[in-house]
């Protein structure tokens, strides 16, 4: 999230360059000011604990021990990490799972129903905000447990499974469909993508559907030769937000697991276990290496996402270059 | 989540978010462990305000609101800062504000902690206060205190006597005629009987408890093992794979649930125990926890000691009071456990709501009092099990979270048919090895 964040003072630096001294840096000052309540928050909630998360990664911090009394023991909880622990590499193949199928999959409701809704109709307007509201609640504890309930034994799935005469199970609560239950969870909160699709789509302009059917070219083909390309830069944008959402997913593992990343480990997100060692088992140095593992993981990704996008996103305004 | 009653809850949450995101910050600037000076004593009259945390219900909160109350009328120099919420995500809070060295002055702990705060020097010692008899445990039972001594240290007051219980549902077996559990009958014959409750009412016997250390510890002790002994574990492999082959056979003979139903029973949370949601015909708890358990079904409920010898079964202190040591006001804090403990009306006002008061006398006259049928079963079940139970072990070592976690998973992945027992076991060793050396 931090990669995408540029400063708004860059942006109106070049002009008050123009100007004289003192209103310049009476205008700086003025600038420092109003941002100081995100200055404050950059450094005080941000960046400072993340120095001394890196810090604490290299120490045997256990939270209850004065920070004082911390001793440094080097790259040990690293080591520990990728070579003694098989819960972490558990963790990670959990994660990397989720994030793998559920994040394509997500992007792909969102696009589909975002291509039903984009047609002007009656009620569109409904529709949009109904297939939205998931993703207002998505995030909350609450509609976790609705889910926990919905896909256990005795829940509302199981009975509309029995309609049609499929023996149902504990799907929350049996290892090989614990994570999949997760996924359909993650893959129902399509709403914000959805959202930023249907704006992307309203870009495209007619004329080239018009001169494409012209031509003879189908819906299809019209889908694949026009709406997918002039689409690329949003689907870019949902593709590396999303990917970061979903290797982030803690709250619906947390709750649907009871806090324990179970049934045996099924649902060990990478980042419930990290709370589970810094704060189920006080952990800190270690749960802090972890962090600092993942950031740089979930960072590389984002930078290949990157490097992959210039062979596939298509910004219009490069032609006109 | 829960109520509390401060703002405490906001900086909890945030906490955990940031745990859970990319970045676990623990926003600890500043030290703790301030040893100097005991502050003012409980005799002057010196404004003082003491914070108090513990975990409970709303049951809990209004009992020692009142408790409280009474010292403060007794002391009205004393005030408290009172802040509670249910039991998931206390001991993160606890952590967090001790990290932040502001831990509270008194604080609700229990075994599977008290020695992870214990062996860092969070709580403070209690023995000076009790050989000057400041903190009176004269007339508790030896073996009852004395499970609040981490390294020869008294580290927190034992607040309530308790012990494991197998609560089963009465009114299930009556409506089918079939007999009830009984103290001292052995693990096969409870697992024989579940099998005949499976077959004749068509709920599965029992809890299969496998994954649950209490139960696992007990028939360790009968076998003469320890869960821990000193430093090291108290057990090895083979016990472990006896153990889960002990299960492993009850499954096949249908004594116990699916895995799926299983795994709903392992929820530390009490209303998922699976007697109360009436998946399974009894389960494996804290005889304390009745009340609880009671409140959350329609059926009538009955509680017998674990199966095998009720040696195996010991005083189990159902939870403590510590005082922080970076305390301002230790010597206040230290009086208002005492008086939480030793005091007449503030033990009738108490009740067993947190366990059978350790006081004997405060014990007794609260049995003779009480008219909560729940209560008195547990009170009468607990005193009758109290002439047969063994010697308490020590309190469990560090790491011991990690155990308990870890032997759940090991539990399921053979309910689940991932793992042998064995195999299954062996991993467990490795993992709590590594756990308690950690």
């Amino acid at each position: 999230m931090t990669l995408t964040r540029t400063s708004p003072v860059a942006a109106s630096q070049p002009e008050a360059a123009t100007r004289r001294g003192k209103p310049k840096r009476r205008e700086a000052t003025a600038g420092y000011v109003f941002l100081t309540p995100w200055l404050l928050g950059l450094f005080g909630i941000t960046a400072i604990p993340m120095l001394i998360s890196l810090y604490l990664s290299f120490t045997n911090y256990d939270i209850l021990t004065p920070l004082s009394e911390v001793k440094w023991i080097g790259l040990a909880n690293y080591r520990n990490m990728f070579t003694a622990d098989p819960s972490y590499w558990h963790a990670v193949l959990v994660t990397l799972k989720f994030a793998l199928i559920a994040t394509p999959l997500k992007l792909a409701a969102a696009l589909g129903v975002a291509l039903l809704l984009n047609r002007e109709r009656r009620g569109t307007g409904l529709f949009r905000a109904l297939f939205y509201l998931p993703s207002l609640l998505g995030g909350s504890v609450a509609l976790a447990i609705v889910w926990a309930n919905i896909f256990n034994r005795a829940g509302a799935f199981n009975a509309v499974l029995a309609i049609f005469g499929i023996p149902g199970r504990g799907w929350a609560t049996s290892p090989e469909w614990a994570l999949e239950t997760l996924m359909v969870l993650g893959i129902w909160q399509f709403g914000a993508p959805m959202v930023i699709f249907l704006a992307g789509l309203k870009q495209v302009p007619t004329e080239l559907y018009e001169a494409a059917a012209v031509d003879g070219a189908g819906p299809i083909r019209q889908f694949f030769k026009i709406t997918l390309p002039m689409l690329s830069p949003v689907i870019f944008f949902n593709l590396v937000l999303e990917t970061i959402h979903g290797f982030q997913g803690f709250t619906a593992a947390f709750v649907v697991s009871n806090g324990t990343g179970g049934p045996v480990d099924s649902t060990l997100m990478y980042t419930l276990y990290l709370y589970i060692r810094g704060f189920g088992n006080y952990e800190m140095g270690y749960a802090s290496a972890m962090a600092w593992v993942f950031l740089i993981a979930v960072g590389l990704i984002t930078v290949v996402l990157f490097a992959t996008g210039r062979f596939w996103v298509h910004y219009s305004d490069e032609d006109e270059r | 989540m829960s109520s509390t009653s401060d703002s405490g809850l906001s900086r909890r949450q945030a906490l955990r978010l940031l745990g859970g995101s990319a970045l676990a910050v623990p926003l600890v600037l500043a030290g703790c462990g301030d040893d100097s000076g005991s502050g003012p004593s409980a005799s002057s009259t010196q404004p003082v305000e003491l914070s108090f945390f513990w975990w409970g219900g709303q049951a809990r909160a209004d009992l020692t609101d009142k408790a409280l109350a009474l010292y403060t009328q007794k002391h009205p120099n004393v005030t408290f800062k009172k802040t509670w919420q249910g039991n998931q995500g206390y001991f993160d809070k606890l952590a967090t504000l001790t990290a932040g060295g502001d831990a509270p002055d008194i604080f609700q702990i229990d075994d599977n902690y008290l020695t992870e705060y214990a062996s860092r020097s969070v709580t403070l010692d209690l023995t000076p206060y009790q050989k000057s008899g400041k903190l009176d445990t004269s007339k508790f039972p030896e073996s009852l205190w004395k499970y609040g001594l981490v390294d020869g240290k008294l580290a927190g007051l034992s607040f309530g006597e308790n012990t494991q219980g197998l609560v089963f549902n009465k009114t299930l077996l009556q409506s089918h005629s079939l007999p009830e559990p009984k103290t001292g009958q052995s693990w096969e014959d409870h697992i024989a009987w579940a099998a005949n409750v499976t077959q004749v009412t068509g709920t599965p016997g029992t809890m299969d408890p496998s994954g649950s250390y209490q139960a696992f510890w007990v028939w360790l002790r009968q076998r003469g093992k320890e869960l821990y002994n000193g430093k090291q574990l108290g057990f090895d492999e083979s016990d472990v794979t006896g153990w889960f082959e002990l299960w492993k056979g009850a499954r096949d003979r249908k004594a116990t649930p699916t895995a799926d139903v299983i795994h709903e029973g392992n929820a530390t949370d009490i209303t998922k125990q699976l007697v109360a949601t009436g998946k399974a015909g009894t389960s494996w708890v804290w005889v304390n926890q009745m009340p609880e358990l009671k409140k959350a079904t329609k059926n009538e409920l009955g509680v017998v000691a674990f199966p095998g010898d009720t040696k195996g079964q010991w005083a189990r202190a159902s939870m403590y009071f510590s005082v922080y040591r970076g305390s301002k006001s230790k010597d206040v804090a230290v009086d208002v456990i005492n008086f939480l403990a030793n005091d007449a009306a503030a033990g009738a006002i108490l009740g067993t709501e947190r366990g059978l008061p350790s006081n004997l006398d405060i014990r007794a006259s609260v049995a003779n009092s009480t008219t909560d049928q729940a209560m008195k079963q547990s009170i009468s079940v607990e005193n009758d099990l109290g002439k047969l139970f063994g010697q308490p072990p020590a309190v469990p070592l560090k790491g011991h979270s990690k155990v308990r976690t870890e032997l759940v998973k090991a539990a399921e992945n053979c309910q689940f048919g991932r793992a042998t027992p064995a195999a299954s076991a062996a991993a467990f060793v490795t993992a709590c090895k590594a756990a308690i050396s950690a």
